[in-house]
C-alpha cells in the first residue's frame, strides 16, 4: 500500500439521462417531475470518480473491509436533466492509525463550461 | 419540522443498486453478506441519505433549495427496519437533520443541511 494523498483521477464526463434520473428518483421516492435529485450526485459525482480510487493498484484499497463513513455533498447549482457535467476525483488525506486507514475522497463536478456545480466529501475508513 | 418514515425493504434496496449503480453484493445477497460478517443484506448509506435529503428539501422548500448535507453513516439498516427522518430548522440557513430507527438508535449522526 502507497499513501495517495494528493493523487487526482482523470475527468469523467456524465450525462444526466432523464431515464436514469427517473429510476434513481423512484428508488428514494420522490416524484420524476421534479427534477434531478440532490444526491444523485452519488451517481454523477462521487459514483463516476471512485472507481479510479478503487481500481488504483497503488492506492490498494481492500474493498472488501471498506466502510463508507462520512459522506458531505456541496452544490454551488443544481444540475439540470440533459445536462453533461464533468467530475474529477482526488485523494484529499490518507492516514493510519490505530490498524485503520483513513481516506478522504474529494469529487468536484463542474458543467461543460466549467462553472462549479458540486462538491462531494468522502470518506472511507479501511480496517487492516 | 418535516418528517418521513419509511420501512426498508429487499426491493428498495434492489431498486437503490440499480438506480445508483452500487451493486456491491453486501446489498443484495444475503450469503455473501454473511460471509462478511453482516447479519444478511443491508442498505445502502446512500439511499439512507438519499431520503434523508428528500426531507430536508421539502423542509427547505424544494430541492434546489439545498446547498449542503452531510451525514456520518453510524448503524447498519436491515430489511424490515423502519427509521424516522427528521428535518428541522436550526440557527440562520442549517437544518438539523436526524434518521432513528425502531428500537430509538440513530442511525444517521452528525447530519445537518444548509438551505439558500
Amino acid at each position: 500500500m502507497t499513501v495517495v494523498a494528493g493523487r487526482t483521477y482523470p475527468a469523467v464526463k456524465f450525462e444526466i439521462e432523464p431515464e436514469r434520473v427517473a429510476v434513481f428518483a423512484r428508488a428514494i421516492g420522490v416524484d420524476p417531475d421534479d427534477g434531478v435529485p440532490p444526491t444523485f450526485a452519488a451517481v454523477y459525482s462521487l459514483g463516476v470518480t471512485v472507481p479510479h480510487l478503487f481500481g488504483d493498484e497503488e492506492a490498494a484499497v481492500d474493498f472488501s473491509r471498506l466502510l463508507h463513513a462520512e459522506q458531505e455533498f456541496e452544490w454551488t447549482r443544481h444540475p439540470r436533466v440533459g445536462e453533461t457535467v464533468v467530475s474529477r476525483g482526488r485523494v484529499a488525506s490518507d492516514i493510519s492509525r490505530r490498524g485503520m486507514r483513513f481516506v478522504s475522497f474529494e469529487t468536484d463536478t463542474t458543467d461543460a463550461e466549467g462553472g462549479p456545480l458540486c462538491r462531494s466529501r468522502a470518506l472511507f475508513v479501511i480496517r487492516s | 419540522m418535516t418528517e418521513r418514515r419509511v420501512t426498508f425493504t429487499r426491493e428498495q434496496i434492489a431498486a437503490y443498486a440499480e438506480a445508483s449503480g452500487d451493486q456491491n453484493p453486501i446489498h443484495l445477497d444475503d450469503d455473501f453478506a454473511k460471509t462478511v460478517g453482516l447479519p444478511g443484506v443491508i442498505a445502502h448509506g446512500m439511499l439512507q441519505m438519499g431520503i434523508l435529503a428528500t426531507v430536508a428539501a421539502e423542509e427547505a422548500g424544494g430541492p434546489s433549495r439545498l446547498r449542503r448535507i452531510s451525514v456520518r453513516f453510524a448503524a447498519m439498516v436491515v430489511p424490515g427496519d423502519t427509521v424516522t427522518f427528521i428535518a428541522s430548522r436550526g440557527a440562520g440557513e442549517r437544518l438539523e437533520l436526524t434518521a432513528v430507527n425502531q428500537k430509538g438508535e440513530a442511525v444517521l449522526t452528525k447530519s445537518s443541511a444548509d438551505i439558500a
